[in-house]
């Protein structure tokens, strides 16, 4: 006997949350949890790539690169070596919207890594050289080879983003941005978008793990408690869209990659809406596991994808209507247009065959376990509540996520799909097989 | 700006502990629980001794693909109505094949752990192997190798396994086959595997909240039907080393990087030296602030990243540097890569780089092993390698006990810059002429 999945829960957040905020702006988070001796110190930043002006695309994911270069009490490189000298896992990640810094530490390390966020949020320009940044764009355009240029299908997000938003968008470019764009600026004005964004005002400071909140509203006063606020910092050029696009979009390429690959993409809601909610569980119904309509239609019984290349995901923008990510890879033997053809019917009979309860079940049980996976470590806990606290002003508003998938419907499904996966605004990718021409 | 100036002190640290280990003989098979109170998550995982070494010579990948095949359906139901029946709880089956086991996995929250252990043993234990779709798997498999072959990586990963092992043995070949081994296997291949190796009981691994699972209720569900004793453990390969440096060239035409990939033979998991090998290793290549991230990365912008590690195994190791690096800095990030090996073995390490590597990799025992996944991956270390209970607890001390002297001598040992094999996948027409002024080693081409 199986127990049954779909029992409601009241919060996806069942730990306790506290807030304050200094007289500087910086919000201070702390969910406290003493079942093991790690904390999890975690800061957004409320700028990502969709904050960059034309001809500064790049900059923000390359600031969080210098983040690590040292600051005013912290040598170069000597972040690195603190954290991990002292047991702890770090790393940071830029998207469109936001940048992220967490270290995960042995809890007797908590007061270390708030020191090293406080140092490098007030003291970064000071320490800031012309040799760090140039080292630091060698290893950027590295890293943009190696994750995008050198890989096969590698570009399809730099490829999407220009097809699904228009020109001055903020989702427009890619957050890994142009080369000549880092080329071109001088260490000035990498100074002055640190000024402009790296601010109490602009942060949220999550503290999750072996700690109390007493000890770090103390510990954030003593160390960011003196640090100015930016007045006026200018918001990112404004999001907006007026509904689905209104023509569809079609790219191909032709290269070096082994099999031709469709991605079908459209603009949805934006992250944190209810109509996201549907479309998370929609892309789950669609292209999560074994069980998906795209599995089942087109891995297992037409036969013409490759059963391990199929899927179908939302990308978690929570400024702009967000991109839902379909994507299929012929078999060997299957011609692009066979494929495209079969992956539309799946994506259009969203809207017109209705999702099974078992469907919606399967699809439900599997976000869940997903979000008890995410929440599992401090660190999880303590991005999800810097999200929440950034996008959405209230940190506890994370509980609200997964009682959200769960009150989806079959026909909140079709609805959504019927109003935002229309042919009429898709964008469709292709990659063929062949010679560059 | 008032920034507070002086670094702060540490606290108190709280005395580390693993969770407590429960081993359960039930069923005729044995249970290694770790006890997680509150957790909302449980992790199971069948260890079975049935990992690729096993595989026939020429058919190597005939396991992952039985991996794959365990969920073409049951004895009991079919494909779709697996995947159906899985799912609603929330659960995927995770398989994996190493050098020393076959493993399958679930992670579901903590009450729907029997549900979900029964799914999996039907799976494992009572596969329908159907040759049909058998074969339409492994052909699958065969498109998905080349899918992952067109990328950077595994060609130059084969060439220097191929070189440092032998062509011509198991472990001189790639651990998940090739695209022609894998085309090479048959469907009795592969209901022949199940039947030699998948039949023993094994050991179940459960991580999750104990007080919520009854351990002899998943072992009925993970043994049941099962028979035969563990197989005997083959004792470790013999280690050879090179009497030469050699260099051998994948030709990758139009790559905007160099894929490098350097290694030689190196002890088994259980060689008394673990701990300062993994702490040597640790200040060449394994942190950030590490010898070779800190000069090709960090000095020398040649790459987005670099590390070096021992991958041990029951019967061998290797020890291996990797990293992708711009093609027009492929010989002088060679070069550089050599020295600081060098480097390492002859002058051995600094007391403040091993500070940073002994404390970082026992605070790791922390912070890396908050998740059931993470403990289950911790007990699956235990019944490998036949290690006790306290384990982890003895593997902090050790790590945080070892010197300069222990470290630095297991450099000297254990590091042979002048027996590496090195390993280049790029745009040969690019790099030759580079590679060969370096005149580090002879220079041979991998054939195509």
């Amino acid at each position: 006997m199986v127990t049954s999945t779909s029992t409601p829960v009241e919060t996806g957040y069942p730990w306790p949350i506290e807030t304050t905020r200094l007289n500087n702006g910086l919000r201070v988070v702390v969910s406290e949890d003493r079942s093991a001796p790690v904390v999890c110190v975690n800061l957004w930043y409320d700028v990502g790539s969709r904050h960059e002006p034309e001809g500064q695309t790049g900059f923000a994911h390359l600031f969080e690169h210098l983040m690590f270069e040292g600051s005013v009490h912290v040598q170069k490189t000597e972040h690195m070596r603190l954290v991990q000298g002292n047991g702890g896992s770090l790393n940071a990640t830029t998207n469109p919207d936001r940048t992220n810094y967490f270290e995960t530490m042995p809890s007797e390390h908590l007061e270390l890594a708030i020191w090293l966020e406080a140092d490098r949020m007030g003291g970064l320009v000071p320490a800031l050289t012309q040799e760090t940044l140039d080292n630091q764009r060698e290893v950027v355009k590295n890293e943009r080879r190696q994750r995008y240029d050198n890989v096969p299908y590698g570009d399809a997000w730099l490829r999407l983003l220009p097809l699904l938003y228009p020109p001055g968008h903020p989702y427009h470019h890619a957050t890994i941005g142009s080369m000549e764009d880092l080329n071109a600026a001088g260490l000035e004005t990498f100074r002055a978008f640190h000024r402009q964004y790296y601010a109490p005002n602009n942060a949220v400071l999550t503290v999750v793990g072996d700690t109390s909140a007493a000890e770090v509203f103390a510990l954030a006063d003593k160390y960011f408690g003196a640090l100015e606020p930016v007045p006026d910092i200018p918001p990112a050029p404004n999001g907006h869209l007026t509904g689905p696009a209104e023509h569809p979009a079609r790219q191909t390429v032709t290269g070096k990659v082994p099999a031709p690959r469709i991605y079908l993409s459209h603009r949805t809601h934006p992250f944190g809406s209810a109509g996201y909610d549907t479309v998370t569980v929609l892309a789950t119904v669609l292209g999560s596991g074994r069980g998906s309509r795209l599995y089942q239609r087109l891995a297992d019984g037409a036969r013409i994808a490759q059963p391990d290349y199929v899927g179908a995901y939302g990308v978690d923008l929570a400024h702009a209507p967000a991109p839902l990510i379909i994507t299929a890879t012929a078999k060997d033997g299957v011609d692009a247009a066979t494929l495209e053809a079969g992956l539309a019917e799946v994506v259009d009979g969203l809207a017109t065959e209705p999702v099974t309860e078992a469907e919606l079940e399967r699809a439900k049980a599997l976000l869940t376990t997903s979000w008890w996976r995410q929440l599992s470590t401090v660190g999880g806990r303590a991005d999800t509540l810097g999200r929440y606290a950034t996008q959405f002003g209230d940190p506890a508003s994370a509980g609200y996520r997964l009682p959200g998938w769960q009150a989806v419907t079959a026909g909140d499904i079709a609805d959504v799909a019927a109003q935002t996966l229309q042919p009429s605004s898709r964008v469709t990718l292709t990659y063929l097989p062949g010679d560059h021409s | 700006m008032t920034l507070v100036a002086d670094r702060p002190e540490p606290g108190t640290a709280r005395p580390y502990s693993f969770p407590s280990v429960i081993r359960t003989e039930a069923a005729g098979g044995l249970v290694v629980a770790a006890h997680l109170p509150g957790q909302l998550l449980a992790t199971a995982s069948l260890l079975l001794d049935a990992g690729a070494a096993r595989e026939a010579t020429d058919r190597e990948g005939t396991a992952s693909i039985l991996a794959k095949a365990l969920e073409e359906g049951t004895q009991k139901r079919d494909s779709a109505q697996f995947a159906l029946a899985l799912e609603r709880l929330g659960a995927e089956l995770t398989t994996s094949v190493d050098w020393d086991a076959f493993r399958v996995g679930v992670s579901v929250p903590v009450d729907l752990l029997p549900g979900a252990v029964e799914l999996l043993a039907e799976a494992a234990r009572t596969p329908k192997l159907d040759p049909s779709d058998v074969l339409r798997v492994r052909d699958d498999e065969v498109t998905a190798l080349r899918m992952e072959w067109a990328q950077p990586g595994p060609r130059a990963d084969a060439a220097l396994r191929a070189d440092l092992f032998g062509a011509g043995e198991r472990y001189g070949r790639p651990l998940h086959g090739d695209p022609t081994s894998t085309a090479a296997v048959t469907a009795d291949d592969v209901v022949e595997f199940h039947r030699s190796w998948l039949g023993r009981p094994g050991v179940l691994l459960v991580a999750g909240d104990l007080d919520r699972l009854d351990l002899k209720v998943l072992a009925e569900a993970a043994f049941g039907g099962t028979s035969g004793d563990p197989l005997p453990v083959d004792p470790p390969l013999t280690l050879a080393l090179r009497d030469a440096r050699r260099t051998i060239l994948v030709d990758r035409p139009g790559s905007v990087q160099s894929t490098l990939r350097l290694g030689h033979r190196a002890p088994h998991r259980a060689h008394p030296d673990y701990v300062p090998i993994t702490l040597a290793a640790t200040v060449l290549g394994g942190a950030f602030t590490s010898r070779l991230n800190h000069l090709i990365r960090e000095v020398k912008g040649y790459t987005y990243g670099i590390r070096g590690d021992f991958a041990m195994t029951r019967r061998f190791g290797r020890f291996g540097v990797s990293a992708a690096v711009q093609t027009a800095v492929t010989g002088p990030a060679l070069a550089d890569t050599v020295g600081e090996i060098t480097r390492t073995r002859l002058d051995g390490v600094t007391e403040a780089e091993l500070e940073v590597a002994r404390r970082w990799r026992a605070g790791q025992l922390s912070v890396d092993m908050q998740t059931p996944g993470a403990i289950v991956g911790a007990l699956a270390t235990l019944v490998i390698h036949g290690l006790p209970d306290d384990y982890y607890a003895t593997l902090r001390r050790q790590l945080l006990d070892a010197t300069v002297a222990d470290v630095s001598a297991a450099a000297a040992a254990h590091l042979h810059p002048g027996s590496l094999t090195m390993v280049i996948e790029g745009d040969a027409a690019l790099i030759r002429d580079d590679l060969t002024a370096l005149n580090l080693a002879p220079i041979t081409d991998a054939a195509p």
